[in-house]
């Protein structure tokens, strides 16, 4: 009997299972249930409470810097290596180059403020590090490393002249503060490159340090903090900026949490290896707050009207613009870049940087820029541009004397000055990766197909509008694979 | 219509040659020309990289500098077009001048229609009437018709020729004829027309083939009765050509030597949305003008203004409008724009050779593609203006030329993108693609129009729906309707109705001129003493819109009065219900209608009643069109606050001879529902009170103790199946009652419901098919058979003993064995079930699922609304059949015996085995 019962309970599992299976086949065709971003973002560990293990008092930067060695040995010897201290690139060849070269703001210019070579004082407010001061800086001693920078509260904390603290900060309480970076930290220079709040990025300024969700979604939406994305290991510091990295190494990209295939339509998908997603899901650039888009160095000097938006007579006068449209070009992740000391020719347009890449380059996409145009000095005899000394002792900011600020900054920046100077044309290309609009706000095919003025076609490349054209496949000659 | 028969000059011909040389190899619309290596321009919205440069010529083909002439467009384009070809065969001319005849032989539209057009078909919204030959008032003539409606008409046609077919220049002053007369605005006077000084509209190339038209200027050009100037006007602010001291004088630095135009003054194009939009409704572009509430309803928008359709890419919440919950809306306004579509894609010229569609029929069935077709330069000398178009509901204009676009399924592939839908086929057959994917127009689109009452501005008392008062822009849902489709199938389609009332007079009837309408409410700009002791409730010397309304008999006679003095016979009012075709404003699938319940719940969307209009003046209820390829699925109602509804109603047979609708989850009979549960509940009933009696019988007879034996009843196959159909069953009715009322059960996803369903329909038949071979095969079946000899007698006595016998405790009738487990009752219970109530259901089930594949033997067999409450019927007689089967299986030695019979497959029985029996171990 037993043996029978075990029998008829086993057919009508097997029966209730197959009805239910067959129910389940069916009910369970739901989509999957939105993921949560926060899963492709490795945890971190809780903060250490430092008020008890950093009692002070200290009486300077490094000293805090010693006190945060003791237990932190290797950070030390880790932040000698980190472009934030270093401001200066491993060596790298650039195309058309015989010799490898270094790019940072040590060594090099850009068309903002131009150079920090002799102009320490003000540019060094933003190095992590204390008492920059003379090109003979001692960049092997870890207790010149800034740690608070970084990781005390910068409510607590802030940086001066010559990146020393800041006058009135109470180091002990600063100490104590520290964690893991927030994106007031990483923002309390990068949100201010170029010399003030959202002058130079285009994608990167105060709005970001409480964003709203329509500023950006991962920082506002979903309130990542940068180094959430910028994910780092020992002090080396994800993601590079084509200004100061000229080489696709240590890229952060979309892709590293978000499928490339993620578009409902497949003619989306078939745009991810020729657009970057940024070039749709930031379809404007500096949204909150307008960003420099030019700079003329050769008007400065004169006692005109003063607005920090529209002239000043330190630096010459401006155009600012929020929301404005990028300009869009190929790039591989790869860059050229002017080498201090570099020719030009004065008439032209002289590329600080410019991305590389073209219609018949697989590797590149169509990504989106600020492109920021100036007027800066270059030495009329020796037909390079010039790095003044515009903060420092004597500097232009101070006398407005152009031959004073070329001469006394010689030995600085290594740039002989011939004695006469002109003011040339430059370009620099910013790429925009922040500010991402929430997916409603992405471009839609009309903004550059069809009556759609956003892309270029012909100067991109293409016959025409690849929607009535045909891609880039089609267009690159011998490119026959679709 | 006159066709000129063209003489070209051999210079023309050297011209043509040559350009046919070239024109073919690369002149692109669309055209994939991938491997070239110097690519020329692409075609952009500015100007054809492939146009030459050209002279303007006027009418006698002289330059237009030579004598400051107006510019003909048939002699500066016919240069290299054929445009005597183009503007006889374009149906934007013509708008109806072919088809005119005498009123009320258009067809089924209003019977003082005299053509399918613009020209000759009245529209109450428009108002004015065209009148015929012969009519004693005229309301328009011809001049004036052109002054008033030229501004939606591309010229040609009845603007270059009479209705007789002569140019119109040509016409004999004939003093009564409405051709050559001119009514007088002011006074009424009939005077006659000077059509040479007027000189005619040719139809205009530039409107609709240069980038910026100056719609404006020709417009007023118009107007102003300066016919032969409408094509130089609309150049204007080109350069070429300005207007000094109300002349046209040509610009000579605008052109060259040779005296053409020199490049960028005038670009030739293609026709892009916005030049199509300059008549047919609003187009954004990028970089456009904010649009404002206004815009939207401007007469001139008129597909915007009739429905509340805006082709623009612009996403909702980019918009300028001031749009209810605008942040949420990030759809554009039409996904064909978005995905940068232009009008011409789908309505294109149908001799052009890119678009161009083979006929269906006709074609030998293995011939996919017939590379045989015109060459480019053919067609571009004589591109065909009839554009593929489809069917809408207004547009009864050129009806051979209906359907000639591209389908949504022409493009689409509806399978690939529904397979989550169920009963797809049925859904696909049911409704237009316009129906779920147009959900609801984000516009202002006019409601009602009622000419019976006139503003102090002379104008008519408008309604809007989509709008709130306080100017926010709320979208509405439009009406389905039935559409009549091409290939003769019917579907719901998306409708803007609306309602109009008018006066007409005399027999046959004329709608009243808006002039005489306007005497009779107003003096000197002000309301007639009449008029406002008949209508001023409040006194105060004013009319308002509350007051502006005919709702009286008194009042409805005052006004009927004042048209009688001024000589109009019958004044009477007239109602209409106008259909507007919604095709356009697409949403992905996203934006779509795709919540099963919006349509299958008591509130579906499909009968949501729509408001035409807060009174019925003079009571009249309007009357649907007849021409509008659709009919109204229900009725019109004046509900208790007064306001008219059209109601469409669903699972009710109609005069109209369409096919009723059944939703599912809607509509249901509820005699059927009652009737059902009145059996249900009387079964439950009834066994619980015959257990009751037999729990009080138990107490006093003890059932006597019988030797009871343990045998192998029911073998493994024979429960499994019982079993299986057990859970399926349950299933099936639990499935069908969420299907049946889903507002009951809101937490239950009714597609997936819907599939159970269907699933579990399978599962019960598979297993009902394989237990019918195991019963047939093992002659199991016999079991269910009655024998018919002495059947009555037994069946008496099983039924004796179910009311008598089992109350004191006797003995079943018929023992229970291997051979025998059914009673006479059973038997005869279990043939009606399995003959009559499981084929039932099964066949009305799929018959009801095959409604999607075999729609014609469905409804051949009573459709839906036959065949859904049989269905539900069956499935409340089976529900009872459960109660009175699980029931009885309580009346053996114990309660629980036969169900632990079923379960394990061993009985207990009375008295000695019978032969072949297994006896048990225990």
């Amino acid at each position: 009997m037993k043996a029978f019962k075990y029998t008829a309970v086993l057919g009508l599992l097997a029966t209730i299972l197959l009805a239910g299976f067959l129910l389940a086949a069916f009910v369970s065709d739901d989509p999957a249930p939105p993921e949560d971003a926060w899963a492709y973002i490795a945890p971190t560990a809780a903060p250490t409470d430092h008020s008890a293990l950093l009692s002070g008092p200290f009486e300077s930067g490094p000293a805090v810097t010693a006190a945060c060695l003791d237990c932190h040995e290797e950070a030390g010897q880790e932040m000698l290596r980190s472009v934030h201290f270093t401001w200066e690139s491993d060596p790298v060849m650039l195309p058309g180059r015989d010799a490898p070269v270094t790019i940072g703001k040590k060594n090099q210019l850009n068309n903002y403020c131009i150079g920090a070579a002799g102009n320490w004082k003000r540019c060094a407010t933003c190095h992590a590090g204390y008492d920059w001061n003379s090109t003979d800086y001692d960049f092997s001693n870890p207790e010149n490393v800034d740690c608070l920078v970084c990781h005390a509260d910068t409510g607590a904390y802030g940086k001066g002249e010559y990146g020393n603290p800041a006058e009135g900060v109470e180091l002990a309480a600063a100490a104590q503060s520290v964690g893991r970076p927030t994106r007031a930290n990483c923002g309390s220079c990068h949100f201010n490159g170029g010399g003030g709040n959202a002058v130079k990025h285009g994608d990167l300024d105060g709005s970001l340090t409480f964003p709203a969700a329509d500023v950006d979604v991962h920082m506002g939406g979903l309130d990542f903090q940068c180094v959430d994305c910028h994910r780092t290991e020992d002090h080396q510091i994800g993601g590079h900026m084509i200004s100061v990295s000229a080489t696709d190494e240590n890229e952060i990209a979309c892709t590293d949490c978000h499928d490339s295939a993620v578009h409902d339509d497949a003619r989306l998908n078939s745009h991810v290896d020729t657009v970057a997603c940024q070039t749709c899901h930031i379809p404007q650039g500096a949204v909150r707050e307008a960003t420099k888009m030019t700079w003329d160095w050769s008007t400065a000097g004169q006692d005109l009207p003063e607005d920090t938006h529209t002239y000043l007579k330190i630096k010459g006068s401006f155009v600012y613009e929020d929301n404005f449209v990028p300009t869009y070009a190929w790039f591989n992740g790869n860059a050229d870049r002017y080498i201090l000391g570099d020719t030009i020719t004065p008439g032209e347009t002289t590329y600080i940087n410019r991305p590389l890449g073209s219609i018949d380059d697989q590797a590149a996409r169509i990504w989106p820029f600020k492109v920021h145009e100036a007027i800066q000095p270059y030495d009329a005899g020796y037909n390079y541009l010039l790095v003044p000394n515009t903060a420092g002792p004597g500097g232009y900011w101070t006398e407005f004397d152009w031959h004073q600020a070329f001469e006394s900054n010689q030995e600085n920046s290594g740039l002989a000055y011939s004695g006469a100077y002109g003011f040339a044309p430059t370009v620099m290309y910013w790429t925009l990766s922040h500010m991402v609009a929430p997916k409603e706000q992405a471009l839609q095919c009309n903004d550059c197909h069809g009556e759609g003025t956003r892309l270029d076609w012909q100067a991109l490349g293409y016959h025409g509008d690849p929607m009535e054209w045909g891609g880039r496949s089609r267009t690159v000659s011998g490119g026959a694979e679709e | 219509m006159k066709k000129n028969k063209q003489t070209h000059p051999p210079l023309f011909y050297a011209i043509l040659a040559l350009l046919l040389l070239i024109l073919p190899a690369v002149l692109v619309d669309g055209g994939r020309v991938w491997a070239q290596e110097e690519a020329p321009d692409a075609a952009t919205a500015t100007g054809s990289p492939m146009h030459p440069d050209f002279p303007l010529l006027d009418a006698a083909g002289e330059h237009v500098l030579a004598g400051d002439r107006a510019v003909s467009t048939m002699t500066t384009c016919g240069g290299c077009h054929d445009t005597t070809f183009i503007a006889s065969h374009s149906f934007h001319a013509d708008v109806g001048l072919s088809d005119f005849g005498a009123p009320g032989s258009a067809g089924d539209g209003l019977p003082w229609d005299s053509s399918p057009g613009l020209f000759g078909k009245w529209d109450p919204l428009t108002y004015r009437y065209l009148s015929p030959e012969g009519d004693g008032r005229v309301d328009l003539s011809t001049p004036e018709w052109i002054q008033l409606f030229g501004a939606r008409h591309v010229g040609g046609g009845p603007a270059v020729y009479s209705r007789g077919g002569q140019r119109l220049e040509e016409l004999a002053p004939v003093t009564d004829s409405p051709e050559t007369q001119y009514v007088d605005p002011d006074t009424g006077a009939l005077g006659p027309w000077d059509w040479e000084a007027s000189g005619t509209v040719e139809m205009n190339c530039f409107l609709c083939h240069t980038g910026q038209p100056n719609n404006e200027a020709r417009r007023a050009a118009l107007e102003s009765g300066d016919f032969s100037w409408a094509a130089t006007a609309t150049l204007a602010g080109s350069g070429l050509v300005e207007a000094v001291d109300g002349e046209w004088r040509w610009n000579a630095a605008a052109f060259d030597a040779q005296g053409n135009v020199v490049a960028g003054h005038v670009e030739i194009q293609d026709a892009t949305s916005a030049n199509c939009g300059a008549c047919h409704g609003l187009v954004e572009t990028v970089g456009q003008e904010p649009l404002t509430a206004d815009d939207l309803q401007s007469a001139d928008a008129w597909r915007t203004r009739t429905t509340g359709q805006l082709y623009s890419p612009e996403r909702l919440l980019n918009s300028t409008l001031n749009l209810q919950d605008k942040a949420s809306l990030s759809r554009p306004w039409d996904i064909h724009a978005e995905r940068a579509l232009n009008c011409t894609d789908c309505h294109y010229s149908l001799n052009n050779p890119v678009y161009f569609q083979q006929p269906d029929a006709g074609e030998p069935e293995h011939l996919l593609f017939d590379p045989r077709r015109l060459a480019l330069g053919d067609y571009v000398y004589r591109p065909l203006h009839e554009f593929a178009k489809g069917q809408s509901a207004q547009g009864t204009l050129a009806p051979e030329l209906d359907n000639s676009l591209r389908r949504c399924e022409s493009c689409h592939d509806v399978e690939a993108a529904h397979d989550w839908l169920p009963y797809r086929e049925r859904h696909t057959a049911a409704l237009s693609c316009e129906t779920c994917h147009t959900p609801v127009l984000y516009a202002p689109a006019q409601a009602s129009v009622d000419w019976t009452v006139l503003g102090s501005d002379g104008n008519p008392m408008e309604s809007w729906r989509g709008m709130a008062s306080d100017g926010v822009i709320t979208g509405y849902e439009p009406a389905l309707l039935a559409r009549e489709n091409g290939d003769g199938s019917t579907s719901l389609a998306p409708y803007n109705l609306i309602a109009s009332w008018y006066w007409v007079y005399g027999e046959p009837a004329r709608p009243v001129p808006l002039r005489d309408l306007r005497t009779a409410w107003l003096e000197d700009g002000a309301y007639a003493p009449e008029i406002l002791d008949g209508f001023d409730v409040n006194g105060d010397g004013g009319l308002d819109e509350d007051e502006l309304r005919i709702d009286t008999a008194a009042r409805e006679a005052v006004v009927a009065g004042r048209l009688e003095g001024l000589g109009l016979e019958q004044p009477r009012i007239r109602g209409s219900v106008q259909p507007y075709s919604i095709n356009h404003n697409v949403a992905t699938g996203e934006w779509a209608t795709k919540e099963c319940r919006d349509c299958h719940g008591p509130a579906s969307r499909v009968t949501r009643p729509t408001r035409l209009a807060g009174y019925a003046p003079g009571g009249v209820t309007p009357t649907l069109l007849g021409d509008a390829s659709t009919q109204l699925h229900g009725e019109l109602q004046v509900r208790q606050d007064g306001a008219l509804y059209y109601q469409p109603q669903t699972a009710v047979e109609e005069a109209s001879g369409l096919a009723p609708l059944y939703i599912l989850g809607h509509d249901s009979v509820d005699m059927v529902d009652w009737a059902g549960l009145l059996i249900f509940v009387a079964t439950v009933a009834g066994a619980s009170a015959h257990a009751g009696l037999r729990y009080f019988a138990a107490r006093r007879h003890r059932p006597q103790e019988e030797a009871l034996r343990t045998v192998y009843m029911y073998g493994i196959y024979e429960r499994l199946w019982h079993w299986l159909q057990t859970v399926v069953i349950f299933g099936l009715l639990f499935t069908g009652l969420i299907i049946h009322k889903p507002d009951r059960f809101g937490i239950f996803a009714f597609r997936y419901v819907v599939e159970a369903h269907n699933v579990l329909a399978a599962i019960l038949l598979a297993n009902a098919a394989l237990s019918a071979f195991y019963h047939l095969a093992s002659g199991e079946i016999q079991q269910f058979l009655p024998r018919p000899r002495g059947f009555f007698d037994r069946a008496f006595a099983q039924a004796k003993f179910y009311v008598q016998g089992i109350f004191r405790g006797e003995r079943h009738p018929f023992a229970k064995t291997q051979q025998r487990k059914l009673n006479p009752l059973q038997q005869v219970t279990y043939f009606g079930l399995l003959n009559v109530l499981l084929p039932l259901q099964a066949l009305t089930g799929i018959l009801m699922w095959g409604a999607q594949r075999w729609p014609e033997l469905t409804s051949s067999l009573g459709g839906l609304p036959f065949l859904a409450p049989l269905h539900t019927l069956v499935a409340w007689l089976l529900a009872a059949f459960i109660v009175m089967h699980v029931y009885l299986t309580t009346t053996g030695h114990t309660p629980a015996g036969n169900i632990r019979a079923m379960i394990t497959g061993w009985d207990e029985v009375e008295s000695v085995p019978q032969p072949g029996e297994v006896e048990g171990i225990s």
